[in-house]
């Protein structure tokens, strides 16, 4: 049976812990916020991009590499997105266990899966298992920026016009709320335009004026905006998954200091049972001494 | 008198301001838009970005890097990949840096690929230098 002292040093203790539980939450919560303003403020973007990519696509019937389906797909490259630090619930193995499934699935039918790591824990997970990368980003503790994902893009996207990879897919963190977040596994390269909600010809011609001045020709004009958009999607991707990761660690951190108050009130009951028995004891001890004095 | 949207990927900058005058560094060199320009696409270089809203005499000004302008008859939308607004420039950080890198490319060897790299970094801080001087001359 634990001593009185013992049980008051480790209600301390637990409410010291739930200290710091509560802090993080809160961190979190401001951290959230942010990252959800930045998808917010990116959706325009996004959205006239993809217009306009299918208005030029559709009136001049332009196609491009990043855009055309290969037959037969060999080699892959799987770019996974986790977060640089722990503490936050089932976020990281989710995606780690996704990713390790899919890969022991697929490598008997494909030549060759390739790994890119963005956030250390997933590079860390696979480090202990063999696997090595053919690169790795951390540091994203700090704010992902735009000239971030577009490096790592540019990364991709030149592997995969040189044949490297005949597809490229992304698994991250799809941020839905605050306490659910969804593994996703996105193929980004090729292209598909299909998936994209693309408006059709006649939708498009009626509010796109044909006599359009283009400078440069169409075609180079597609292929910056769809250089762009993969920027755009590697961008969004991370977004999503850092506004996941601290909507996780948040709901982790509630729960931590959740169980840690429940903790503190069995230990203190248990403390104030343990105090009444020893006074209890005391008193009997007193009451009995002087019971025999009195003889 | 026609609408001007910026937008970037990390914000927006003007949704659907009423403007006069419209300045946009395009791929063709500078591109000025009035009103009733002919319908337009093109992708913009770095440089300065100016516009003149409605009643207004002061000219905006913001360093772009890499963007797509569409003109319609609505109006303007421009697409940035970095937007850079003259409060946000730090000068004196921005003339180091310009000397910085630019004494790295003459001392140093480097690769194609740097060189490119750097022609890009240098025409941004220099565009980021006008405007800054730009907006302090106005002050005065």
């Amino acid at each position: 049976m634990a001593s009185l002292k013992d049980i008051r040093a480790q209600i301390e203790s637990t409410k010291n812990t739930q200290q710091i539980t509560k802090a993080m939450k809160l961190v979190s919560a401001a951290k959230l916020r942010k990252a959800q303003n930045n998808i917010v403020n990116m959706r325009p973007y996004a959205l006239t991009l993809r217009k306009v990519i299918a208005d030029i696509a559709v009136t001049n019937k332009v196609t491009h590499p990043l855009m055309e389906k290969k037959e037969q797909v060999k080699n892959v490259l799987l770019v996974v997105i986790t977060s640089d630090r722990g503490l936050c619930g089932a976020f990281n193995s989710n995606i780690n266990k996704f990713t390790e499934a899919y890969y022991n699935e697929n490598k008997s039918k494909l030549e060759k899966i390739d790994f890119l790591f963005i956030g250390r824990r997933g590079h860390d997970y696979f480090a202990r298992r063999g696997i090595k990368p053919v690169d790795y980003i951390t540091k994203l503790d700090k704010d992902i920026s735009y000239e971030l994902a577009s490096k790592v893009a540019n990364r991709v996207m030149n592997d995969y016009l040189e044949g490297a990879y005949d597809e490229v897919r992304i698994v991250h963190n799809e941020f839905q709320s605050a306490i659910s977040q969804v593994v996703v596994a996105e193929t980004i390269l090729p292209i598909d335009l299909g998936k994209t909600t693309f408006n059709t010809e006649a939708e498009t011609t009626s509010n796109f004026a044909v006599d359009m001045i283009f400078e440069p020709a169409p075609e180079q004009i597609i292929k910056e905006l769809l250089e762009k958009h993969f920027d755009l999607q590697v961008y969004r991707c991370m977004s999503e998954s850092v506004a996941g990761e601290h909507g996780a660690r948040m709901s982790a951190m509630e729960n931590a200091t959740n169980n840690a108050k429940e903790m503190i009130n069995k230990l203190t009951l248990t403390y104030n049972k343990l105090r009444q028995e020893k006074i209890t004891t005391e008193l009997i001890e007193i009451v009995s001494g002087a019971e025999a004095l009195k003889g | 008198m026609f609408k001007l949207t910026i937008v970037t990927p990390e914000r927006r900058l003007l949704v659907d301001q009423e403007v006069e005058e419209v300045t946009v560094p395009g791929f063709k060199g500078e591109l000025n838009i009035l009103p009733g320009h002919a319908p337009l696409i093109t992708t913009l270089g770095i440089g300065v970005m100016k516009w003149r809203l409605k009643g207004q005499e002061k000219q905006n000004q913001a360093v772009i890097s890499w963007g797509y302008c569409q003109v319609s008859p609505e109006g303007v939308n421009v697409l940035a990949n970095i937007a850079d607004l003259p409060e946000e420039i730090d000068l004196v950080a921005t003339k180091e840096y310009l000397a910085k890198s630019e004494k790295h490319v003459l001392d140093e060897v480097i690769t194609d690929a740097d060189w490119v790299e750097f022609q890009k970094e240098w025409t941004r801080a220099r565009a980021k230098i006008e405007v800054a001087e730009n907006t302090v001359a106005a002050k005065k």
